[in-house]
């Protein structure tokens, strides 16, 4: 039993990071029909800016400029490499996006070197909760509580701010969206800023503790596809439950699962959301909230 | 403005060199292909024979996503199923080379025609992110059975028969033997050139003919508009299916190339996403859509690699890299490069080149 209750916990952290990276790809993607494969060398990015601000500054105040600087980050990147490409097709982005990503590591491997670091935490780095007889992380928890918060933000911003309503016209009809003077180009860069904070965040999280930081970091993001899948490309509510619900299974999966299984079972949680995800394709093809495409000859 | 000039006859329409130029450029490519060998060193031979493999694995995602429309980003995963298919079939069974080849790709067809199914009603960035769990998938179950496969440490792969004496599979190198025939010795690269050259000449014209062909046409209406296409009695259904297995054979192909070149195999470091990445890129630098674009792209991509090696080892842009990663970074920049300046690849420019001097003194 306790051992269950700290498999939920760790699950329930790891599908927070998921969520948290799966959010990048569907702000990105509802604007601008760009999915961003150099989502998981932000989140890495992200972790490594903030090893180095965590240095300094106090802890809450390094992870905010941990999320701004990746924001940043990803917005340059969106202006200077994606933009001129708007409206291509899907293939080009695709590749466009997976080099950046190849470059990105490079530089970060210039930088920063091939060393893993610790991610700087105010807590003990190992420091645990009893809850009824379990043993918790700390960071567990403090991950699902940010995680949450960070939720709750994004839901006001898109739904009440000026931004997440430019946001959300851009995303149903782009050239209407243009011809009403909302800077469409614009939207396009804020919604990669909103992206690479939330994968500074995730990164913040995943380099915590059982975790190290270092350039392996964002294959995290091979991860958070079948999410995404199974959530719906455009659904933002189905991605977070689709996050939490992968997380949870992929933790349990290595608890339990993976010893039944003999030699076969060696690792068969990194497939598993693969696995989910084909299956759940041949039922919903759209995912748990998406829009189903409606097409005309 | 035509590309291609004006045809009377169906035999001129049906010619697979039609016009003079077509004619000399094939010579001067057959010419090319028999000096290489007699001119290049070891190392070139080696860029050679690499290039020779992304040739016939580019023709092979050529016909699924250029011809079908099928974004696959899971090629390493057919690639892995045929490199390791070859493996097996020589250590355990002892199988030859020659038989060895087919059979990898017909493995590896298998997979494709069981993985086709569940890509019926996926397109686009659901089809691309689906089939990367392909290549985990095949790599999982690669790794789990580590008694065929020689799990995490890889295996070898010998080559019998012409490149062997007799069967002798040594760990490694059991074939780095040389044969005489006349007065000529051939080293073993060179054996292995003849043999991906013929190889990657058979899958360019299998390729350019399946593209002449009813099938080739089929598979084109479904990429253009699959609604239509099944409006107009093409089944996409179907076509995406034997697009799906034609590209993954020759993709298994290419695995038992790249397996027989390589003599020793593991599953990460080749057969991941960066390498069905790589194959994406080359058909897109080529101009996604034609056989001859993914051949440009293949020689393009196979000779920017040590190009950029070389580069890199000669001037250092930066202490901290080594010369792998300084190539990558190279790469990196001469992909985006490409997309940001040239969207409709190598093939665009030539067409482009080619319109100005056949409308000179005048512009297009």
């Amino acid at each position: 039993m306790t051992n269950l209750v700290q498999l939920l916990a760790s699950g329930l952290a790891l599908g927070t990071v998921y969520a948290l990276i799966a959010l990048g790809f569907v702000v990105i993607y509802r604007a601008s029909q760009v999915f961003n494969f150099a989502q998981g060398e932000l989140v890495m990015t992200g972790a490594f800016v903030m090893v180095v601000l965590g240095g300094f500054l106090p802890w809450p105040v390094a992870v905010l400029g941990a999320m701004l600087v990746t924001g940043l980050l990803a917005a340059t990147v969106e202006r200077l490499v994606l933009r001129p490409l708007v409206g291509r097709d899907v293939v080009i982005t695709v590749i466009l996006t997976i080099f950046v990503g190849l470059s990105l590591r490079v530089l970060v491997m210039v930088i920063f070197g091939p060393d893993q670091r610790g991610m700087p935490t105010p807590w003990a780095m190992d420091a645990q909760v009893n809850v009824g007889g379990a043993r918790i992380f700390l960071s567990s928890i403090v991950a699902v509580a940010a995680g949450a918060v960070a939720l709750g933000v994004f839901y006001y911003l898109i739904r009440y701010s000026r931004i997440g309503v430019a946001m959300r016209a851009t995303s149903s009809d782009q050239e209407a969206a243009l011809c009403l003077g909302i800077p469409v180009g614009r939207i396009f860069g804020y919604t990669w800023f909103v992206a690479g904070a939330y994968a500074a965040l995730a990164g913040v999280f995943l380099g915590m503790f059982p975790r190290t930081v270092d350039t392996n970091l964002g294959l995290i993001a091979l991860k958070a596809f079948p999410v995404v899948i199974v959530g719906g490309l455009d659904s933002a509510g189905g991605v977070v439950v689709a996050g939490l619900i992968l997380g949870v299974v992929e933790v349990l999966t290595q608890g339990y699962v993976n010893p039944v299984l003999g030699s076969f079972g060696q690792n068969f949680h990194e497939v598993l959301p693969y696995i989910i995800m084909v299956l759940f394709l041949m039922v919903r093809p759209y995912g748990i909230a998406g829009r189903e495409e409606v097409e005309r000859v | 403005m035509p590309i291609r000039p004006l045809v009377t006859r169906y035999e001129d329409d049906l010619a697979l060199f039609p016009t003079r130029w077509n004619k000399i450029a094939l010579t001067l490519a057959v010419i090319a292909l028999l000096v290489t060998p007699l001119v290049a060193n070891r190392y070139w031979m080696d860029v050679v024979n690499l290039t020779a493999v992304y040739v016939v694995g580019a023709v092979a995602l050529v016909i699924l996503t250029g011809f079908t429309g099928q974004i696959s980003l899971g090629h390493a995963g057919f690639l892995a199923v045929g490199a390791y298919s070859a493996a097996v079939l020589g250590n355990h069974l002892g199988v030859p080379f020659w038989l060895v080849v087919p059979v990898a790709g017909l493995a590896a067809a298998g997979v494709g025609l069981v993985a086709g199914p569940f890509a019926l009603r996926l397109r686009g960035l659901y089809l691309a992110i689906i089939t990367i769990g392909l290549v985990f998938v095949v790599n999982h179950v690669l790794r789990s059975f580590s008694g065929l496969t020689g799990g995490v440490q890889g295996t070898s792969v010998p080559m019998l028969w012409w490149f062997d004496q007799e069967g002798a599979a040594d760990f490694l190198g059991g074939y780095r033997a040389t044969t005489s025939v006349g007065s000529l010795t051939l080293a073993t690269d060179v054996k292995i050139y003849l043999l991906f050259v013929l190889l990657a000449v058979c899958t360019v014209w299998c390729g350019v003919n399946i593209r002449r062909s009813n099938s080739g046409r089929a598979m084109m209406a479904v990429r253009d508009h699959d609604l239509a296409a099944a409006v107009l009695g093409v089944s996409p259904a179907k076509y995406k299916i034997v697009a799906f297995g034609i590209s993954s054979f020759f993709a298994g192909v290419a695995g038992a190339m790249y397996a027989f070149k390589a003599a020793y195999i593991t599953v990460d470091p080749p057969f991941n996403m960066n390498m069905s990445v790589e194959f994406i890129a080359i058909i897109v630098i080529g101009g996604a859509t034609t056989v001859f674009g993914a051949v440009v792209g293949a020689l393009f991509f196979g000779l920017v690699r040590p190009l950029a090696e070389s580069l890199a080892n000669r001037v250092d842009l930066l202490e901290a890299l080594t010369a792998s990663q300084q190539s990558l970074l190279i790469l990196a920049i001469l992909v985006i490069g490409f997309m940001l300046v040239e969207p409709t690849g190598l093939r665009g420019l030539w067409v482009k080149l080619k319109r100005y001097f056949s409308t000179w003194p005048f512009r297009y």
